[in-house]
């Protein structure tokens, strides 16, 4: 089990990008509820419609960005690169162990399924990567 | 080769950071860390996920991805009431380029293909409609995933990727009746306003067979638990299939199409297919075996008073309770057993919200002896389906549906 983690950071990757993401919160949980009241110039409120003693209101919502990255180890600016534009790095992170076949087989599934821009000589690095990365409990 | 590879990769990665400033552009308030953590205890790990409460219309949520999000509602909830509060019902999305603002007044749903009079409905016109209202669970295909043993690939869930709710709307046969299927119809086709980040790569589309669409119960719904829906549980409009797995329960619905052939494309030909076998199982590792669309869900069942690994003083009998779910049918009855499943007995039902629901139990059972307690509910549907001891395997992680064990420890 030592020399799987061999060459990645000290840091625990179970922690990276657990506790890395950030989240844009409006005030402290648990008083979620009411933002502060809006500035004059705010704009008109939002349009609804109502029909039989329902009303539906036009909504907008902001999602928090995510800045977490994949741990440090060999080929991790590759797979920062390629393994991060449709979603967040915990998608992979969250993972169980998986031998190397089973990485490749998902790579693979990436790049055919979701047509993630992955080049032929790309694959084998990925792959290490991810066969590599250490799992915390 | 390379060099179209590149560019695609440039053309994703732009499209990225323009995503990431429209959101800081939205300049709510100041970005901070995700601070609890939750741990799902799945065998071999990785068990740890941050708890927040920073996603739009979320309360306290175990964070499984950011983006697109992937947020379990935490099992606590679950003891609280059989009716899910929608800030705390899960959230799947499968591609993260959705909208992040929807008008009301503009929103339209539109229903075309196999039908005499292609029609645009507009919201307000929706809510004059004849309405529909049920209590059914959604839950995820892959619910649980995370404990299936060996290990599979996709989120790895705990028990919280359902939920239960009041739905309101109305029925998709009243909205297909108005543009009129026609004889030649076979299938509807479900779309939402998400799309792939990727020209090219599959959007997110289901479909059922005719006869399942017409059947009256299917609807679209406006409403959960008599609010409009939370953006993220697809507010203006979602399908609600009872009885059936939430991949059909398409978000943000704004496309129905009625086909004349049978449904070819991924998300139905590929994708969330289940061995054919009963239970949806197969021996480890097993590949090339017949397969089918998921379809109707199955009995399942849960302790909820007393949580995995708590503490409690030791008596000679404790009071227990629960929730449990028929599937496509009712809860009949719910057995409980206190003695790692040597006897059983049964579990009074609480009240009696339709047979989609989820439905509480509520018990008391003996302790023999402080020291460790497994603890379990066993569910039987109306159909006369017994949760199986056994967990099932497939390579999806689809259909977990076994009793499950709650240990605890009683002390003196
Ligand atoms: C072009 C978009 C795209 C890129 C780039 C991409 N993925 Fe994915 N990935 C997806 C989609 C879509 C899913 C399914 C998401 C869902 O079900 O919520 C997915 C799911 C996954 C899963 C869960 C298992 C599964 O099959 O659903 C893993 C693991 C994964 N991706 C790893 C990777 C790795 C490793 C890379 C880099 C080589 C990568 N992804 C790059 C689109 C992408």
């Amino acid at each position: 089990m030592a020399g799987r983690t061999q060459g990645f950071a000290p840091l625990a990757a179970g922690l990276i990008g657990i506790a890395a993401f950030v989240l844009i919160v409006v005030g402290p949980p648990g008083s979620r509820k009411p933002a502060p009241p809006p500035p004059v110039s705010a704009g008109p409120p939002p349009s609804s419609v109502s029909a039989n003693g329902f009303t539906l209101t036009s909504a907008t919502m902001d999602l928090p960005a995510d800045d977490a990255t994949y741990p440090d180890g060999p080929n991790a600016d590759l797979v920062n690169a390629r393994c991060s534009a449709c979603h967040s790095p915990s998608m992979v992170l969250t993972q169980p162990a998986f031998p190397a076949e089973k990485w490749q087989e998902i790579v693979l599934k990436m790049r055919d399924v979701y047509h993630a821009p992955i080049a032929e000589q790309d694959i084998a690095p990925i792959t290490q990567y991810l066969a590599a990365r250490p799992v915390a409990d | 080769m390379d060099y179209l590879d590149e560019r695609a990769a440039l053309a994703v990665s732009r499209r990225r950071l323009l995503k990431a400033a429209a959101v800081g552009a939205g300049a709510l308030a100041t970005p901070v860390l995700a601070q609890a953590l939750a741990d799902l205890r799945l065998p071999g790990g990785p068990s740890r996920r941050p708890l927040a409460s920073g996603f739009p219309g979320k309360g306290e949520m175990i964070v499984q991805r950011v983006r697109p999000p992937l947020l379990e509602t935490p099992f606590s909830v679950f003891d609280r009431d059989v009716f899910t509060p929608a800030d705390q019902f899960f959230v799947r999305w499968h591609w993260a380029d959705m909208p992040t603002s929807i008008d009301v007044e503009s929103f339209r749903l539109t229903v075309r293909g196999a039908v005499r009079q292609p029609i645009s409905i507009s919201l307000a016109q929706l809510l004059h409609m004849p309405r529909v209202e049920i209590a059914a669970v959604n839950q995820c295909s892959g619910n649980s995933r995370g404990l299936f043993q060996p290990r599979v690939p996709g989120a790895q869930w705990a028990h919280g990727a359902m939920g239960n709710a009041r739905w309101l709307g109305v029925s998709l046969r009243h909205v297909l009746d108005l543009a009129g299927v026609r004889g030649d119809a076979v299938a509807v086709r479900f779309g939402g306003l998400d799309q792939p980040l990727v020209a090219g790569a599959p959007d997110f589309e289901k479909s059922l067979v005719i006869e399942h669409a017409r059947d009256g119960e299917v609807m679209l719904a406006f409403a959960m638990n008599g609010e409009q829906l939370p953006m993220l549980n697809g507010f203006p409009l979602r399908l609600v299939v009872p009885g059936w797995y939430s991949t059909y329960w398409v978000k943000m619905l704004n496309d129905i199409e009625v086909l004349a052939a049978p449904d070819d494309r991924y998300w139905m030909e590929k994708a969330y297919k289940i061995p054919t076998t009963p239970g949806a199982n197969v021996v480890p590792g097993a590949k090339g075996f017949p397969t089918v669309p998921i379809g109707a869900m199955v009995p399942r069942s849960w302790v909820t008073s007393l949580g995995e690994g708590q503490e409690i003083a030791f008596e000679p009998s404790i009071p227990l309770g629960g929730i449990a779910m028929g599937g496509d049918h009712g809860v009949a009855r719910v057995d409980v057993s206190s003695d790692g499943g040597h006897s059983w007995r049964p579990a009074t039902l609480g009240p009696d919200h339709g047979k989609y629901s989820f439905r509480r139990w509520d018990a008391r059972v003996p302790l023999a002896r402080p020291g460790r307690i497994r603890l379990m509910a066993r569910c039987t549907s109306t159909a006369g389906v017994t949760q199986p001891m056994a967990p099932v395997w497939n390579p999806s992680g689809f259909m977990r549906a076994n009793v499950e064990v709650t240990t605890i420890l009683a002390t003196r």
